[in-house]
């Protein structure tokens, strides 16, 4: 599935892409060319030039290094929602395909009401609430996508949960972590992947404005909405510096959304759950942004 | 927003419905009553789904680690003074009761009062409306025009540049979060050719014209996505509904092209496309926020952040509250809009 994706050259680009990204989120700023936080009170707000690549913001800090060293906190809150949101919501939206008519229709008016929060106002809400964290906002979010996946994976599910071998399973007295883990895994996990990249993509633009919003964070650590909030104060002295972060940002979510189109469209019959998200009027889930 | 009808919840929907189908009396596929039955089904499903969220929004204020006794009295306070504020906000009593007594009297209008500056939240949300509705509605108006128009003429157009160009424009800007588009738009419009203010907001009294130049880039910023995602689905419908052999009848019975159109393929290539508009009205809500803060605006988003950093309770409690009706209210609406619209939707779904 993930070899068949990777034909495509926009996977390609997208994966290249992200593997830097990644890179960075690993060495942190050990490939920042100064000091992400050192100012330069003799040299703010200034263009390219050979010493700072991408210019210096407000306190005449080096663009370039702030947004290598901003890449780790935004990509690691991101993850943060996503685990969480796939924990609390894939094995539910499994085992949901096989549950009674009570048990369904009062998971689903749950999930209803967990999609029916605005997530970044939920995620602010929930950073006051309980001291203003990033990590805090992030495992709210992360409590909001759980029921996206649980969507997806329940409807991804529930076109094998009546299949002959899961009755001949059951029949031949698998219990029914077996028979998820062993049958209905397998057939769901095309989903589970084109869920994650696409929710991640979410994830990553939820912190971006949360961080933009000056939620949880404290101000001299970069993030790449942090950047983006402190440059919209000085257009008129630098008017193309939030550009530099923004593209950071819209970059990893393009990838990430360009990878998750590829493996749908490499998983075939599987990615169809999946598809869901692409067709408003079969669409069971609020896709974020 | 969920796509509301889905067939698990169908069974209760009718069940609800059964006396109101008699009361109404109406012939059994009239519009009148696939607007009802639309109308029931969402009701039965917004009703428990809002209980729900109040359950949450409350439960989160109250497991907080905020404390107004502590937030209003400071470090010096004496556990007597603590105890006696507790007990003035009601912290004292068993969380169902604290919890009925806020829903009762969040029904009469009363959303408590912030522990700081005692403005009740009522007040402060219904001063602060205006701006975000502006806002979140001329979006949803500039959505509307723009998508309509794009996807009808990409449709028209099938396979020509117009199409491709309308299609390949539509793609890249629904990469495009609200805020970037927001600051790229004030980059463009406010500060290399200012033509429009970069932000803040006047009220409509002060001048019609002067309250839209304050609304138009952060309308636009906001919009841009939901019209980029309705363009497409209605390209792809309304190509879908013009290969149909009703809209050759229709041609060869001698009906004018822009009647075919507008009320033959339009009619039955638009459900897609309102269904997106249902899915982007939470976004339209929450993104709201954001712009609010990219433009500087004092509207919900605003009061709901100022009240996290401060860690005001009722304040967020309010603020998400009504963030989350406003969602229910206008997916009901885009809902029954649907039903009216395309009778079959329901059927299909």
């Amino acid at each position: 599935m993930i070899r068949r994706a990777l034909r495509a050259r926009t996977a390609q680009v997208a994966v290249a892409f992200l593997g830097l990204v990644l890179l960075l989120v690993i060495t942190g700023d050990l490939f920042a060319p100064q000091d992400p936080l050192a100012q330069d009170t003799g040299a703010v707000l200034q263009g390219s030039s050979a010493a700072h690549w991408l210019g210096t913001d407000y306190l005449g800090r080096d663009v370039l290094s702030r947004l290598i060293a901003g890449t780790r906190v935004s990509v690691f809150a991101a993850l943060t929602a996503v685990v969480i949101g796939a924990v609390l919501g894939i094995v539910p939206g499994m085992l949901s395909a096989f549950s009674g008519k009570v048990a369904t229709w009062t998971s689903l008016r749950v999930a209803d009401a967990f999609l029916a929060l605005p997530f970044i106002i939920f995620a602010i809400a929930v950073a006051g609430l309980f001291g203003n964290g990033l990590f805090q906002a992030m495992v709210a979010v992360g409590i909001l996508i759980a029921p996206v996946y649980f969507r997806i994976i329940r409807a991804a599910a529930l076109s094998h949960a009546g299949a002959q071998y899961v009755e001949a399973a059951t029949l031949l007295g698998a219990p029914w972590w077996h028979v998820l883990a062993v049958h209905i895994w397998p057939k769901v996990l095309p989903a589970v992947v084109v869920t994650t990249a696409n929710l991640a993509a979410g994830g990553l633009l939820v912190v971006s404005s949360l961080t933009f919003l000056g939620i949880g964070i404290q101000p001299p650590e970069p993030t790449w909405g942090g950047m983006l909030a402190s440059d919209l104060g000085y257009l008129t002295q630098r008017p193309f510096g939030p550009v530099a972060p923004a593209l950071a940002i819209m970059g990893t979510v393009a990838a990430l959304n360009l990878l998750a189109d590829a493996i749908r469209d490499a998983s075939g019959d599987a990615g169809r759950a999946a598809e869901a998200l692409r067709n408003p009027l079969k669409r069971e889930v609020a896709d974020v942004r | 927003m969920t796509a509301v009808a889905t067939p698990e919840v169908q069974a209760p929907a009718e069940e609800v419905l059964a006396p109101l189908d008699e009361v109404a009396d109406l012939a059994p596929h009239s519009p009148a009553r696939g607007v009802l039955i639309a109308l029931g089904k969402g009701l039965a499903i917004a009703v428990p789904v809002l209980f729900l969220t109040t359950l949450i929004t409350f439960a989160l204020g109250a497991f907080s680690d905020q404390d107004p006794a502590a937030a209003v009295l400071g470090e010096v306070a004496t556990p007597a003074d603590v105890e006696r504020m507790r007990h003035e906000f009601g912290l004292d009593r068993p969380f169902y009761s604290q919890y009925g007594s806020w829903v009762w009297n969040a029904l009469h209008g009363d959303l408590g009062s912030s522990w700081f500056t005692n403005i009740p939240v009522a007040d402060s949300i219904v001063e602060r409306l205006p701006v975000s509705l502006s806002v979140a509605g001329l979006a949803l108006a500039i959505a509307l025009v723009l998508g309509a128009g794009g996807g009808i003429v990409a449709a028209l157009n099938r396979g020509r540049f117009v199409d491709r160009a309308i299609t390949a424009v539509s793609a890249a800007i629904t990469t495009v979060p609200a805020f970037v588009a927001g600051i790229g738009l004030i980059i463009v419009f406010a500060v290399l050719i200012p033509v429009f203010p970069t932000g803040g907001y006047v009220p409509i009294s002060a001048g019609i014209g002067l309250w839209a130049s304050f609304l138009v880039l952060p309308a636009f910023a906001l919009g841009l996505d939901a019209s980029a995602d309705l363009a497409r689905q209605l390209r792809t419908g309304l190509v879908g509904s013009l290969d149909e052999n009703y809209v050759l009848g229709a041609q060869v019975r001698g009906l004018p092209w822009r009647r075919v159109v507008l009320v033959h393929a339009l009619r039955n290539g638009a459900a897609p496309a309102i269904a997106v508009v249902g899915l982007h009205i939470p976004r339209l809500v929450g993104g709201a926020v954001i712009t609010e803060a990219v433009f500087q605006m004092p509207g919900i988003g605003q009061l709901t952040r100022d009240a996290a950093l401060r860690g005001d309770v009722p304040v967020i409690q309010g603020a998400l509250l009504v963030a989350v009706l406003l969602v229910l209210v206008s997916s009901l609406v885009v809902n029954v809009v649907l039903a009216r619209l395309l009778p079959a939707s329901g059927r299909a779904a």
